[in-house]
Formats: C-alpha cells, sequence, structure tokens
C-alpha cells in the first residue's frame, strides 16, 4: 500500500483482496470484493467475475462511470504514511511494506491516541448481510434470500429481487452495496431501487444502532487494536481427544500451543493446558473466535476468570490484561 | 501476511460487444495476464489503448 492514495482507493482494508473497474481518468465502473464472516471467498468466484467484467465492458463503451455521491473525488491524495502511527510501525521492517489491514491498523491505532476509538469502529464495510439481504454470489446483483424479522422483511424485499441501485449508487456487486452501506450513518433511512418482474420498485430499509455489528468478526485482522487480547495460540480439540478428556461436544474446548503474553504466563497459563471457560463463554470456538471475545467484551485492564484442565484436573486461573497501549 | 502488491491491467477484450476490441487486438487467453505493477503507467496504457482497467490490491498473509 506504499504511496497508494487513500483518498481513492477506499475499501475494507482487513480484506486481503479487492478489485475496481475504472476508467483512464481515475473514475469507478464497480468495485469486486468482499466477504461476509462464513469465509475469505464468499462472494469470490469466476462466475460472477466474468459476469461484472462484460458489464463493466458494457458500460465502458457508454462511458458510465459511477457518478453517485458516494464517489471519490479523486482531487485530494492522502498516503498511509500519512497516518501518524504507521511510521513507527513499519520502523522496525526490512522491507518497509505497508500492507492492507496496517492501514487500518494504524487509523484506528491514530483513533485510540485521541481517545476517540469506539470499538464498533472496526465493523467496517458492512454487507447486505447486516441488512437480512443474502445477496447470490454469482449474480451479485440479486437477492438471494431475506432473513426473517431484518430490515430488508421490514422493506419489503423478496428473493430473486435485482439490486439496481442502493442511495443512488449503482449497484452491481456485493462490494458496491458494501461501499454505499460503508458511508451511511449508523440511524439512517436507505434508498434501495430493485426490480422485481419487470417493474422498478422503490422501497427504503430503516436502520437503526448496532446494525453494522456482526456476529464473527474474528477475521478481522484490526480486531487487536479495540481491546485487549490473551496471549496465546492453540487448536480446537478433535473429538477423540475430547472423548479422552471427556469433555462435551459443542462446547469451548481449546488446547493453548503457544504463549507470547506476558499477562498470559502472570496467569499461570501453560503450553498444553486446555482452555474449557473464558470468564462466561463455554461454546465450541476457534481460536481466532477465542481470541475475539475479550478483544470484543473486555477493556484493558480488566480481570477475567479462564477454567482449565490440566492433567486431568480442572481449575481456574485469573488474567488481568495489560494496560492500553501507548501508541 | 509477506507482501502487498498493486496490480493493474487493462482488461481482457474478449467479448465481441467490445468496439474497442475491433481496433485493440484482443489479449490471448491462455492463462497469462501481463500485469502493470504501477498504476500511473496502468493509467497511461488505459488512457493509450481504450480499455478500462482491472486494478487489483492483493494481500497476502
Amino acid at each position: 500500500m506504499n504511496g497508494i492514495n487513500l483518498d481513492l482507493f477506499q475499501f475494507e482494508f482487513d480484506l486481503t483482496w479487492m478489485s475496481f473497474f475504472m476508467d483512464a481518468e481515475n473514475r469507478f465502473y464497480a468495485r469486486y470484493g468482499g466477504r461476509e464472516d462464513s469465509g475469505p471467498e464468499s462472494h469470490l468466484n469466476r462466475e460472477s467475475l466474468t459476469r461484472v467484467m462484460n458489464q463493466v465492458l458494457g458500460l465502458h463503451e457508454k462511458h458510465q462511470v459511477q457518478t453517485g455521491r458516494h464517489e471519490p473525488s479523486g482531487r485530494s491524495r492522502r498516503t498511509p504514511e500519512q497516518i501518524p502511527p504507521m511510521r513507527a510501525m513499519i520502523a522496525k521492517r526490512k522491507n518497509k511494506c505497508i500492507h492492507c489491514h496496517d492501514v487500518k491498523v494504524a487509523t484506528l491505532r491514530d483513533l485510540r491516541r485521541g481517545n476517540r476509538l469506539r470499538r464498533e469502529m472496526v465493523f467496517t464495510y458492512p454487507t447486505p448481510a447486516n441488512l437480512g439481504i443474502a445477496i447470490d454470489p454469482q449474480r451479485q446483483d440479486h437477492v438471494e434470500a431475506v432473513r426473517p424479522g431484518t430490515p430488508a422483511t421490514r422493506a419489503g424485499i423478496r428473493r430473486g429481487d435485482r439490486i439496481i441501485s442502493a442511495d443512488g449508487q449503482r449497484v452491481l456487486t456485493l462490494a458496491d452495496f458494501s461501499r454505499v452501506l460503508e458511508r451511511t450513518p449508523t440511524q439512517a433511512t436507505l434508498p434501495l431501487t430493485l426490480q422485481r418482474d419487470g417493474q422498478s420498485i422503490t422501497t427504503r430499509l430503516r436502520l437503526s444502532a448496532g446494525w453494522r455489528r456482526t456476529p464473527d468478526p474474528s477475521w478481522r485482522e484490526s480486531l487487536h487494536v479495540v481491546g485487549p487480547g490473551c496471549g496465546l495460540w492453540g487448536r480446537r480439540l478433535n473429538a477423540k481427544e475430547r472423548r479422552r478428556l471427556k469433555l462435551p461436544a459443542r462446547k469451548l474446548a481449546l488446547k493453548v500451543t503457544f504463549i507470547w503474553g506476558p499477562h498470559t504466563r502472570r496467569a499461570g497459563i501453560r503450553v498444553g493446558d486446555v482452555i474449557v471457560r473464558l470468564d462466561n463463554v463455554d461454546g465450541d470456538l476457534t481460536i481466532k473466535q477465542f481470541n475475539a471475545q475479550p478483544m470484543l467484551n473486555n477493556t484493558w485492564g480488566d480481570t477475567i476468570p479462564i477454567v482449565l484442565r490440566r492433567k486431568g484436573r480442572e481449575m481456574t486461573v485469573k488474567m488481568t490484561f495489560p494496560r492500553q497501549p501507548v501508541d | 501476511m509477506s507482501r502487498t502488491a498493486l496490480l493493474a491491467a487493462t482488461m481482457l477484450a474478449t467479448t465481441a460487444t467490445s468496439l474497442l476490441a475491433e481496433k485493440i487486438p484482443a489479449q490471448k487467453v491462455d492463462g497469462r495476464i501481463d500485469w502493470v505493477y504501477d498504476y500511473q503507467r496502468g493509467r497511461s496504457l488505459a488512457k493509450q489503448t481504450g480499455k478500462p482497467m482491472f486494478v487489483v490490491f492483493r494481500c497476502e498473509r
């Protein structure tokens, strides 16, 4: 990301892959990329990419670039190197390479330094799933399903609807929709134009507090900025190991394989321990989901109980998270 | 993540509907793409050829 104009290339920096269709004048036809919590390639596939490429070629012939108010002006220029914490972050690196997630980490750390960081800020570029709309992974301007009891059902959106635009912005892909959602306030009414049975329909999605949050943001590299971590790595026990230790299926059972946190060692946790409860959480989690728990729910300096199994015995230790890092 | 790269490439003019494809020979579809690793060079190429750009950010970790 070194030297990239962040005022032009705005996207979810927790991603590992993102793309743009543009003309030579820094204007956009469409965006392609993005993901759901379920997986990094939830909406990356050959069919949808080929489809949007063909759509873009048609738009290019007619010079139909995106013109909505959510498009970057392209007149200003801001680079990752200008985000204050970035210099210190890359100083120790041999290649001085700035990665995508560094941009978001540096941005959040800058907010944290100014006491302006709120935990919800980690939930950038929400997808239509947050509104109850499952986007068809192959035809990404089509609604594959609508979840009951959501803003989407209340707005009358139906399976099979084709999304034409969101807040006046053309939608060809999940990333196009996500771009509009990123720029939509926490409490808002979002106009949506749909096509159903050849008819154009306009509806409004009413969004209220908390709509940006997703159930499992553990894939987000930037999560560690918003809260403390457990300072350990591990793996989920398999069925055979659980039977041997008489641990139930579908409950937390993580074997500690690596410890890097001084606070983890101070708590008395050792490599080989099996963690079966973290504070009030005992559901079956991956190591990433486990590490995300305190980042989402605890504060620097908090003390929480952790229940573990060691040599057949169950014991409870107390972990005190470090103070908030100084950026 | 071991590296981040900005890749810019003029799009494959493989569709028969593209008027530009008549003037500019389409890139051979052989599984290879000639990526341009410099955005400004990609823009110049897009201006010169009249093709749109497919700009990719790729991070490996």
